[in-house]
């Protein structure tokens, strides 16, 4: 049974009179790459800068392994890597110093942490830009600096918060590609995102953020079957009309929509429902020309959830 | 006017000059700061340039040339702004978060402050090096020991300058009012010391605050410690020996580290100024 990597304990934290996070309860287990979606303001940066120990709870508690936020912040900080949403440095520092400087902090020799800084620098495609200065940097390199320093720092839990901002298409592929490697190599991964194609291609598991309120919690499959009558399966058959009969028995399984000769059913667990409603169709013997199941997106779920859009509110 | 193209161009003219007139207003603390300085500098400061005027100086620096006297204090002061300035950096990296990278670092945060203070003082000390060497060089300065003695009370004193302004700078949070408060605090330091006017000359001023300002002020202490490392005939001004001036040293550099460290370790919490 995999152990607990993260346990978000009753945490609230106010700046001032604004509530940041409310109230959180949360438990992300070891070795899973863990979402937390949500739109901008919504409360995630504020929970990882508190899991990292940069922020202290106003209430609750956080703990890493076992080990409070609160009262062993520098057990914590030894566990835990984090790349920050805004990468951290000054205009004029330069990549390769900054990284190395960063490899000697946590703990590599002058010599290893030379070899560790190239091997991540190559691996992101940095290298050549090792010495160029902080503003002369893209906004996706400058992101790359960051995640590097979680890379050389192999930390047993590592915080991505958006983790491919400004990145370009491509390279988003590849940094997907290495969140993956070191979540195999046995971090346990934890990414805030608002961008769900990015929660959907990585994430094991995620967390629905809104308003500083933990909304939903699942595997996506679970957040997806979530939505009541979520799936839509989509018939496309031949001729003009199908029978009455067939129409009664399909509407057992769901709200029906028609359009010249499409059907669609909105089911429950359509993956499941498609083989029954084959079988219908063949029993009937209307043809199927085209059949497709369509699971709602983590957008519809965001909006089924929260009553708000995704997109719209980031 | 007769003219109307002429009234037309004052006009504007007085127009576009009414665009830094009414800037004015937004600049109180500024001139505010202006008359106070000019008023100090009148009432307090003059006083002393008169009295060194007047009576001759060489009985107030226990003999020393007034020249030699004020290179080793203008020196004390550029240790002064530049260990500020250093300290700053930091003001500069909280205004940039990168004060919630290094929260995040995976040591302890006293170590980390211990660090942080200790790297802007020696960055201090080796920027004024090339500055301490040409004052040391015109001093004709050469005995090992005084040179050493020198660079370590140079670097106790970066120290407690550079933990006072990590103090200032957690503890105040805004980047205008630490700057408005560093320059306020630079303006009085400096003047209220020992740098330009010898001890003795500030007493003779007959204004107490001013006497006891001096006493107190490290800038003091370390200007005239280094004089009396370079000319020991100095050491009969210093009224109250160099014993206190080195304890006084000692105390200022690891009192402000402590409360730094103390600071850093259990106060402080990222959440930029921004």
């Amino acid at each position: 049974m995999k152990s607990k990597a993260v346990e978000i304990v009753n945490f609230t934290k106010k700046f001032g009179d604004f509530t940041a996070v409310d109230n959180l309860n949360l438990e992300i287990y070891e070795n899973e790459v863990f979402g937390l979606l949500g739109p901008n303001g919504s409360g995630k940066t504020t929970t990882l800068l508190t899991i990292a120990t940069v922020y202290k709870p106003t209430s609750g508690d956080i703990y890493v392994f076992g080990h409070s936020v609160t009262r062993e912040d520098y057990v914590v900080r030894k566990l835990v890597g984090i790349a920050f949403q805004e990468p951290k440095a000054m205009w004029i520092d330069k990549p390769y110093d900054l990284l190395t400087w960063h490899a000697r902090i946590v703990g590599y020799s002058m010599s290893d942490a030379k070899k560790i800084v190239r091997e991540v620098m190559e691996l992101l495609g940095l290298w050549e830009h090792r010495n160029k200065q902080f503003y002369q940097l893209s906004g996706g390199t400058r992101k790359k600096v960051e995640l590097a320093k979680v890379l050389i720092q192999k930390p047993r839990v590592a915080i991505l918060d958006e983790p491919t901002a400004q990145v370009d298409v491509l390279s988003k592929h590849a940094l997907w590609d290495v969140i993956k490697k070191l979540r195999d190599e046995g971090t346990t991964v934890i990414i805030a995102t608002n961008d769900m194609f990015e929660a959907e291609r990585v994430c094991e598991k995620i967390a629905i953020i809104y308003k500083g309120k933990l909304r939903a919690m699942g595997t996506i499959s679970e957040l997806k079957d979530s939505i009541p009558r979520g799936d839509v399966i989509e018939i496309q058959y031949e001729g003009s009309r199908i029978p009455e009969k067939l129409f009664a028995s399909l509407e057992e399984y769901g709200r029906i929509e028609t359009q010249s000769s499409t059907l669609r059913i909105y089911v429950e667990k359509g993956e499941e429902k498609v083989l029954d409603v084959i079988d219908l169709f063949r029993k009937n013997n209307v043809k199927i020309l085209r059949i497709m199941v369509k699971e709602p997106t983590l957008d519809d779920v965001f909006t089924y959830i929260t009553g708000a859009k995704l997109r719209e509110e980031s | 006017m007769k003219n109307p193209d002429l009234r037309n161009n004052l006009k504007i003219i007085l127009l576009v000059a009414s665009w830094d007139l009414m800037k004015l207003k937004n600049q109180k603390v500024f001139l505010a700061m202006r008359i106070a300085w000019f008023t100090l500098q009148v009432l307090v400061f003059a006083r002393a340039i008169s009295y060194i005027v007047s009576q001759g100086i060489l009985a107030y620096t226990g003999g020393v040339d007034y020249y030699y006297f004020y290179l080793l204090g203008i020196y004390t002061s550029l240790l002064y702004s530049t260990s500020i300035s250093r300290g700053y950096v930091v003001a500069d990296e909280f205004d940039d978060g990168i004060v919630e990278y290094h929260l995040s670092l995976p040591i302890k945060r006293s170590l980390f402050a211990v660090g942080r203070v200790l790297g802007c003082s020696l960055s201090t000390i080796i920027f004024t090096l090339p500055m301490m060497a040409v004052v040391y060089a015109i001093l004709k300065v050469s005995n090992f020991l005084s040179i050493l003695l020198s660079l370590i009370f140079a670097l106790l004193f970066s120290i407690g300058i550079v933990g006072f302004v990590l103090l200032l700078v957690f503890a105040v949070r805004s980047a205008d009012l630490t700057d408005i408060l560093v320059g306020a605090i630079d303006a009085l330091l400096v003047r209220l010391s020992t740098v330009f006017y010898p001890l003795p000359v500030i007493e003779a001023t007959g204004i107490a605050p001013y006497y006891v300002a001096a006493l107190m002020n490290p800038i003091s202490h370390l200007s005239d410690f280094l004089r009396v490392l370079v000319f020991p005939e100095y050491y009969l001004v210093l009224r109250q020996g160099i014993v206190p001036t080195i304890v006084y040293m000692v105390a200022f550099s690891m009192g402000f580290l402590v409360i730094a460290i103390e600071y850093y370790e259990r106060k402080l919490e990222a959440g930029g100024w921004k």
